[in-house]
């Protein structure tokens, strides 16, 4: 049973993984559907399987372009989460970090006529600086006044939700779709509707410093002092202080780092998978990085799986809500049980280990 | 105006309150409860559906529905929180990252449960119950929900047991020092896990109050944090129940003042998304004062570990 032990971080949440499947196909069969027919139309809907039909100018190449569109947030967000657990701390404010990058992004960037070798890096840069300064704000209430930074995120969340709905309905809304208005093509991180053999396409440029983003979580979280210091930090603050080591700088650079990658999802969302915000709405995907964060173990290669299959989930519900007439919202559930599962980690080592120490001794004996 | 103000700050309080108090007694046990606004909208869900069933049953103009809602919901709360309880006493999950999980199933299951429901049952493509209007009582000349009333009967209960009966000595006991709890002979998971669910009682009762109070309705629009807003409000009160009192009338007549005040100026309704702002930054303000001198009960968020020192 020594590969248990050497595998734990990878089979824990595997097992949870499908401890959740199991309970979700057992909801989906109560309300009268084929779970592997559901779990199929998710995949369908994600460009990974084939659909039975395709519309005008659409393949399955589309779908997983699209898909690829909606994973490249989730990556990013997902990061986000997971350098702020860390280092102890739990940022929920993802999603209302996300939106004051995409809104500042636009409204700076979006609305303007800088071309797009400019517009692109520049859309880049602001999200890092405006999806940080709220996480910096956060983990400076955190040290300085010793607020939990849960309940200063959903504050922060709600205030930024209400402020950006206030000045998109006053100043930048589309009288028509009652969104902020559409931003410009130079601006957006997508290329849209690229025609290619006669199929469209949106290309994902995020993506590509989505896979750099990972590799530079992972680089600083294993081969750097901050790495480190972020690791201590997070495991006790009070041994990380007596090691010299400056935990508030520490805990306000966790928050910084984890609001810029939250400020990047924002800006492959809202400038890139969308084109434009809906106001007085949180993205759900703030919410649904802690599933995936949680269940990669927090490890940049483990989001990587994690959040590709979350997104399956959530990108997929909309086709298969249409053919299996199944509420898209099923496929909340079904994160949300992801969520639960992965929360109970602690506890299913805790029965591996029982498993494993009743094994040894009965092969003692 | 001012009477306005009063009315409408006192049920927007209560309420947070009763929630509040639900909270202090998860977290003076030494549970972290951050799982609040998962809990009063799944109490809230349980009584709407209660209450939407028996008005089938007895007609609309009967308030018999209304009152058999308070009581569903209470139970519901306690059924969904002994999800947290469980996972937080007995599996040894992170509290706080737990009560983040909690709500967002709860908001993912009461969703698909509503819509399901409303078409299944009832035929009707609708994501809300539709409860009826509750009646009113006139105390003093002043007209309030009943809720009101028993939210404070409730409110008066819990103090008393919190603080003058032995098994409230034993919960603050064991938030501050388990161990010693332990010592003497007491099993501290048992009285933290009735504590997590007297505050899914609590919050259920609260969540179903909203629904009535705020749109006659259950729908997804019950999760705004008003949870969350309840425990910045005990944080506040540091973990007693009188002060926190003090701090959720501050934000029940916050938030009634400036929606009176955009009324009164004539402002044009984008306005009052900067009004619903007001309790939010008025949270993080007090927070910035009072969290610094405040002293969370002691073994707050530990998992309680027999074997350790």
């Amino acid at each position: 049973m020594k590969w248990v032990k050497q595998y734990e971080e990878t089979i824990i949440p595997v097992i949870a993984l499908l401890l959740s499947l199991t309970v979700a196909g057992i909801v989906i069969a109560l309300l009268g559907n084929n779970p592997f027919a559901v779990f199929a139309n998710l995949l369908r809907g994600s460009g990974i399987l084939p659909k039975l039909r395709y519309a005008g100018g659409k393949s399955m190449l589309t779908d997983l372009c699209s898909f690829l569109n909606y994973w490249t947030p989730m990556i990013f967000a997902a990061l986000g989460v997971a350098v702020a657990l860390k280092a102890g701390l739990f940022n929920i404010a993802i999603s209302g970090q996300m939106l004051v990058a995409g809104f500042t992004s636009s409204v700076i960037v979006g609305y303007s006529s800088i071309q797009s070798v400019i517009a692109k890096p520049l859309v880049l840069l602001i999200s890092i600086v405006a999806g940080g300064a709220v996480g910096a704000l956060i983990g400076w209430l955190k040290y300085r006044f010793n607020i939990n930074e849960v309940v200063s995120s959903i504050m922060l969340n709600y205030i930024l939700q209400y402020i950006v709905a206030f000045f998109i309905s006053m100043y930048y809304v589309d009288p028509i779709s009652r969104q902020s208005r559409a931003v410009s093509d130079e601006s957006r991180l997508t290329l849209a509707n690229v025609e290619f053999g006669g199929y469209r396409y949106d290309i994902p440029l995020g993506m590509i410093v989505a896979l750099f983003a990972i590799a530079g979580v992972q680089f600083v979280c294993k081969k750097t002092t901050l790495g480190y210091e972020l690791g201590a930090v997070g495991l006790n603050r009070k041994a990380a202080r007596y090691a010299g080591i400056n935990v508030g700088r520490t805990m306000l650079l966790a928050m910084f780092i984890s609001g810029a990658l939250a400020g990047l999802a924002g800006a492959t969302y809202y400038l890139g998978y969308f084109a434009s915000i809906q106001p007085k709405v949180l993205a759900a995907m703030g919410y649904d990085s802690i599933a995936v964060a949680l269940l990669g173990n927090s490890n940049p290669i483990g989001i990587l799986f994690a959040s590709f299959l979350i997104s399956v989930i959530g990108k997929g519900s909309t086709y298969m809500s249409s053919t299996s007439g199944l509420d898209a919202e099923l496929s909340s559930v079904i994160i949300s049980l992801i969520l639960l599962f992965s929360a109970c980690k602690v506890y299913i080592r805790h029965s591996i280990n029982k498993a494993t120490d009743k094994r040894k001794a009965r092969v003692e004996k | 105006m001012i009477e306005n103000i009063i009315g409408e700050g006192m049920t927007f309080a209560l309420p947070l309150f009763v929630m509040a108090i639900g909270g202090i007694y998860s977290e003076r046990s030494g549970i972290t409860n951050l799982a609040l606004e998962g809990l009063q909208g799944v109490g809230a869900f349980v009584g709407a559906l209660a209450a939407v069933l028996l008005a089938r049953v007895f007609g609309a103009q009967s308030q018999l529905p209304y009152y058999a809602a308070l009581l569903f919901a209470m139970l519901g709360g306690t059924l969904y929180a002994s999800l947290h309880a469980l996972l937080c006493v007995y599996f040894k999950a992170n509290q706080v990252i737990n009560g983040v999980v909690v709500n967002i199933l709860a908001m993912a299951l009461t969703a698909v449960f509503t819509k399901g429901i409303n078409r299944r049952l009832f035929g009707t493509p609708s994501d809300k119950f539709v409860l009826g209007v509750s009646e009113r009582w006139s105390i003093l000349e002043k007209s309030v929900y009943p809720f009101e009333v028993i939210i404070v009967v409730v409110a008066m209960i819990s103090w008393y047991v919190l603080y003058r009966t032995k098994y409230g000595l034993r919960l603050r006991a064991c938030g501050d020092n388990p161990h010693a709890v332990d010592a003497a002979g007491i099993d501290v998971a048992k009285i933290r896990f009735t504590a997590v669910l007297v505050s899914g009682a609590l919050s259920g009762l609260a969540g179903i109050s909203f629904a009535y109070s705020v749109s006659a309705s259950f729908s997804s629009g019950i999760y705004v944090g008003y949870g969350y807003l309840s425990i910045a409000a005990l944080i506040f009160g540091n973990w007693k129940i009188v002060p926190t009192l003090v701090a959720c009338l501050v934000f029940g007549f916050a938030k009634s003042g400036g929606y009176q005040l955009v009324q009164a100026a004539g402002l044009p309704s984008s306005y009052s998304d900067l009004i619903m702002i007001l309790p939010y930054v008025l949270t993080l303000l007090l927070l910035v004062f009072f969290s610094k001198h405040n002293h969370a009960p002691r073994a707050l968020g530990e998992i309680y570990d027999k074997g350790k020192r």
